[in-house]
């Protein structure tokens, strides 16, 4: 243990903490809250990075096997086990990964039983799973060394495990080869998609070409970087063999993908200045061609430095590679557009700190470097240990010194955890906001009434502007309620209604709230949001109306009470003036209001099938039940093509009702 | 101003809140790992867990074990219980927990609320006066043993402010805000301070009693030998 491995533990242990509570958020409450994902940008993050670039990170465990076992180089097998682990631990954050992502995780296990066999994803799927228990039993000797499996029957399972190597290398490249490569056949179904500068029939042969010089430049950069962590010698002669042999597959990718680019006479859209172009040039340069030299070069390969760079390049090439396939170059829908929130993010993070935890516990307890792997006193690459002295603040030295670890780790864990507890998105962490409809304010218009006889539903036809309504047809001014604008529209004759109940006197029976210096006020005023409560109440404003904290026994006036809105005296206990004297509502509803609005559907109904159900009720003769049944305001309404309306202007009788105002435009 | 109260009263309060809980769990968790340690180690296995218990609940009350300085031990008597019994049971927070989280607990009658508020702002700033008045307790004190009643003085005593706005010489808005972010700063310290006694206080009596027993009796030598036999040490 050293200090550089304390530090990088504890950041490690932080991100874990993030990634918990983050966690615990996106199973609680699904995809909605915790992704940028939609409908039509499905793929994000997780599945370019977690899955995707996580898959081709974790080739070098078949591509270090196949070159040790099937090939025999013997000099690399030092870094079999590190390799196979590293592999190992990214297929399992891959699978992880894909958990996050599935809207049904509990499903993960269907494509075993419910084969789709015509699916490149069935195939991938099986694969991933087939080769992730392959990689679990090529690193399991490793495991039952540990003094812990002493038991005879381990030592047997340890044996036949050593004995069945060179057949679990063969499946795993077997698999590998597979899957690595069908993660691009995946993108064959989408040649309209993506760009054409990706899309590509061989697409499946570049992917696996990638994947392959990743693996080989995962195997240096992760040796550099547990070399740096553990105090190791670096193995710069295998590191820069590795590295020659990467710059050889990239170059061979290179080839490949141009000449098929200059197959389909593509090369010189990659020139014609757009951004997918410059895309593709940033990519190929940086991530392909300049580490595929700089790996080639002798003096460079063999420093530490030159391979730490080249190494990088590709590894970020190759994941950027994966990023434009499935996100950047990936076509959505004209409007749709994604980026990863940060509880995805944290996610990512979150895999890959636990998967790298649990890398640094095995080579911790395991051996999965040899002996002869460490640095000496005065040999470079050489770490101090760390040793333990007291430590005021975590008591350390007073402890047992195996809890000095705990409380360190859990410190920063807890630091992280409740940083992401107090910073998750809203419906993360409560239940989901419920989604805003807003309410556009009731149009007038011209119309043709047609009007079956009793109890019947009276017919508007629109009249348009370009036709006008057939000579001695009359019209009338009608509203048009479609709070949310869906097509689906109640026809309203506004002032012949208003007539039926008494004229001018009788506007407060429905507009029984009047905003300040209004007069009946439009209902989608308050009543602003379609389904949910809309709160009409501004507390700053009453505040500063009222003097302060002299103003608040105003409305909260016993200070025996909690000062809710609940506990609050009713609006009208003050603005008498602004609310109707005997409205239509139900009486009691005045006396509790505390400014909120209920949704503007109920808001309708509660007024409409009231008054339209009293009706029924009073005047049976006139007004037959089918009066206040759903359908005689909900009828079939012919697909009204508001665009061909002109603008309304006739003008209101009494010019008081803002839907008729003089030239208010019919057309939102 | 509103903003800033949103993110006292939102973001920072999960924050704080979360620690708090997470932190405790944890002090608690390495409190009984640290003591089973000490416990395997040490000499002689004789611990006298009734007795500590005993000795515990009585130091709940600890008016009584201060006997020789009444005062002191009133003060902080009432100071404990206040601090305890408002933020938990006062009808505002109360509600704010409803509209939160749907759970909500019988309240405290705001008047009694106020009372309470009143002694605990009193007997903080006493706890500090009798504090630095006291010549032992003085030279063993530290910043926070000054720091952290004072704070809980502001916290209480601007709590009071935003629930009597009518008597408040401050606008109702920064009153509560004062409020907010002290209260957020108090739980944020909980866990890594000598506040942490709110939870680990039941365990002290226990690490100091087994810490005696590393040398297999020395506990009760040395309670012998100040008089005190058969006294958890």
């Amino acid at each position: 243990m050293n200090q550089r491995l304390r530090i990088v533990k504890s950041i490690l242990w932080a991100l874990v903490g993030v990634w918990t509570v983050v966690s615990v958020g996106r199973f609680a409450h699904g995809l909605g809250p915790s992704t940028g994902l939609s409908n039509a940008a499905p793929w994000g993050l997780w599945i370019a990075f977690d899955v995707l670039g996580g898959v081709a990170l974790a080739a070098g465990g078949f591509v270090l096997a196949a070159v040790v076992y099937i090939f025999g180089i013997e000099r690399y097998r030092p870094l079999v086990r590190p390799a196979i682990l590293t592999a190992f631990l990214g297929y399992v954050a891959v699978a992880v990964g894909l958990v996050y992502d599935l809207g049904l995780p509990w499903h993960i296990w269907h494509p075993m039983i419910y084969p789709q066999d015509h699916s490149v994803l069935f195939e991938v799927a099986m694969c991933v799973m087939l080769y992730l228990t392959v990689l679990a039993l090529e690193f399991a000797p490793v495991v039952l060394e540990h003094p812990l499996f002493s038991h005879p029957f381990f030592r047997g399972v340890h044996t036949l495990l050593k004995k069945s190597t060179i057949w679990l290398v063969i499946a795993g490249i077997i698999l590998s080869t597979l899957h690595q490569s069908s993660l691009g056949s995946l993108f064959l179904i989408v040649p309209y998609r993506l760009d054409p500068l990706w899309y590509t029939p061989i697409i499946y042969i570049l992917f696996f070409i990638s994947a392959v010089g990743l693996g080989l430049a995962t195997l240096i950069m992760e040796s550099l970087a547990s070399g740096w962590l553990f105090g190791h010698r670096m193995r710069k002669d295998l590191l820069s063999r590795l590295g020659l042999a990467a710059s050889v597959v990239l170059g061979l990718y290179v080839l490949v993908r141009l000449a098929d680019l200059a197959r389909h006479g593509l090369l010189a859209r990659a020139f014609d200045g757009s951004w997918q172009a410059n895309l593709f040039l940033f990519e190929m340069g940086i991530g392909f061609v300049l580490p595929c030299i700089l790996l080639a070069v002798p003096r460079l390969r063999t420093s530490l430095p030159g391979l730490a760079t080249g190494s990088f390049l590709v590894i970020f090439g190759v994941v950027l590679n994966r990023f434009t396939v499935s996100i950047l170059a990936f076509a959505k829908p004209p409007g749709v557009t994604y980026f990863p929130t940060w509880p995805e993010l944290a996610v990512s993070l979150g895999v890959v700190s636990g998967a790298t935890l649990i890398f640094i516990f095995f080579v911790e307890h395991l051996k999965v470097y040899s002996e002869d792997d460490h640095a000496h006193p005065g040999e470079p690459g050489y770490i101090k240990p760390w040793r333990p002295s007291f430590d005021p603040a975590t008591l350390h030295g007073l402890t047992p010194e195996w809890l000095a670890g705990p409380r360190r780790y859990s410190l920063v864990a807890i630091a992280g955890a409740s940083l992401a507890v107090g910073l998750l998105p809203r419906g993360m962490l409560t239940k989901p906001e419920p989604l805003r409809t807003p309410v556009a304010r009731a149009r007038t218009v011209e119309a043709m009434q047609v009007d079956h006889g009793r109890g019947k539903r009276v017919e508007f036809r629109l009249v348009g502007s370009d036709a006008g309504a057939p000579a001695g047809v009359k019209t009338v001014p009608v509203m048009l309620i479609d709070g949310d604008r869906n097509g689906r529209i109640v026809f309203f004759p506004h002032d012949e209604i208003a007539e039926k109940l008494g004229g001018d006197t009788a506007c407060a029976e429905c507009h029984h709230l009047n905003l300040p210096f209004d007069r009946n006020t439009a209902c989608a005023a308050c009543h602003c949001d379609m389904y949910e409560e809309a709160d009409i109440f501004n507390h700053a404003t009453h505040i500063d109306h009222l003097n302060g904290n002299a103003g608040c026994g105003r409305c909260h006036d016993d200070p025996s009470r909690v000062k809710s809105r609940a506990t609050a005296t009713a609006c009208v206990q003050c603005h008498a003036d602004m609310i109707a004297v005997e409205p239509f509502l139900d009486k009691s509803q005045k006396e509790t209001m505390t400014g909120l609005a209920p949704g503007y559907m109920n808001a309708m109904h509660d007024l409409c099938v009231a008054c339209h159900e009293l009706k029924v009720k009073e005047n049976p003769n006139e007004y037959p039940a089918s009066f206040a049944q759903c359908d005689f305001c909900h009828g079939e309404s012919e697909n009204i093509d508001l665009q061909r309306l002109g603008p309304y202007v006739a003008l209101d009788k009494d010019g008081a009702n803002g839907a008729a105002t003089p030239g208010r435009n019919g057309i939102d | 101003m509103d903003l800033w109260l949103e993110w006292a009263r939102g973001p920072l309060f999960r924050i704080a809140i979360a620690f708090l809980i997470l932190g405790l769990v944890r002090h608690v968790a390495i409190a009984v790992f640290e003591i089973a340690w000490a416990v395997r180690r040490a000499g002689d296995k004789n611990i006298p867990y009734r007795k500590l218990a005993r000795a515990t609940l009585a130091w709940l009350v600890p008016a009584g074990k201060l006997g020789h300085r009444p005062l002191y031990g009133l003060t902080t008597l009432a100071f404990h219980v206040s601090i305890v019994i408002v933020p938990l049971f006062l009808g505002g927070h109360i509600a704010l927990w409803a509209r939160a989280t749907d759970l909500a607990w019988p309240a405290i009658p705001n008047l009694l609320a106020d009372v309470l508020t009143v002694i605990a702002t009193a007997a903080a700033v006493l706890l500090v006066i009798e504090r630095i008045a006291a010549r032992g307790p003085q030279m063993l004190s530290r910043f926070s043993d000054y720091a952290f009643p004072l704070l809980i003085a502001v916290v209480f005593g601007s709590g009071f402010l935003a629930m009597h706005p009518a008597l408040s010489p401050v606008a109702f808005r920064p009153a509560l805000l004062v409020h907010a972010l002290g209260a957020n700063l108090i739980l944020i310290f909980i866990p890594f301070s000598k506040l942490s006694h709110v939870i680990l206080m039941p365990l002290t009596h226990l690490i100091s009693e087994v810490a005696w027993h590393f040398p297999p009796h020395a506990g009760s030598e040395v309670g012998l030998a100040l008089g005190k036999e058969n006294e958890p040490v």
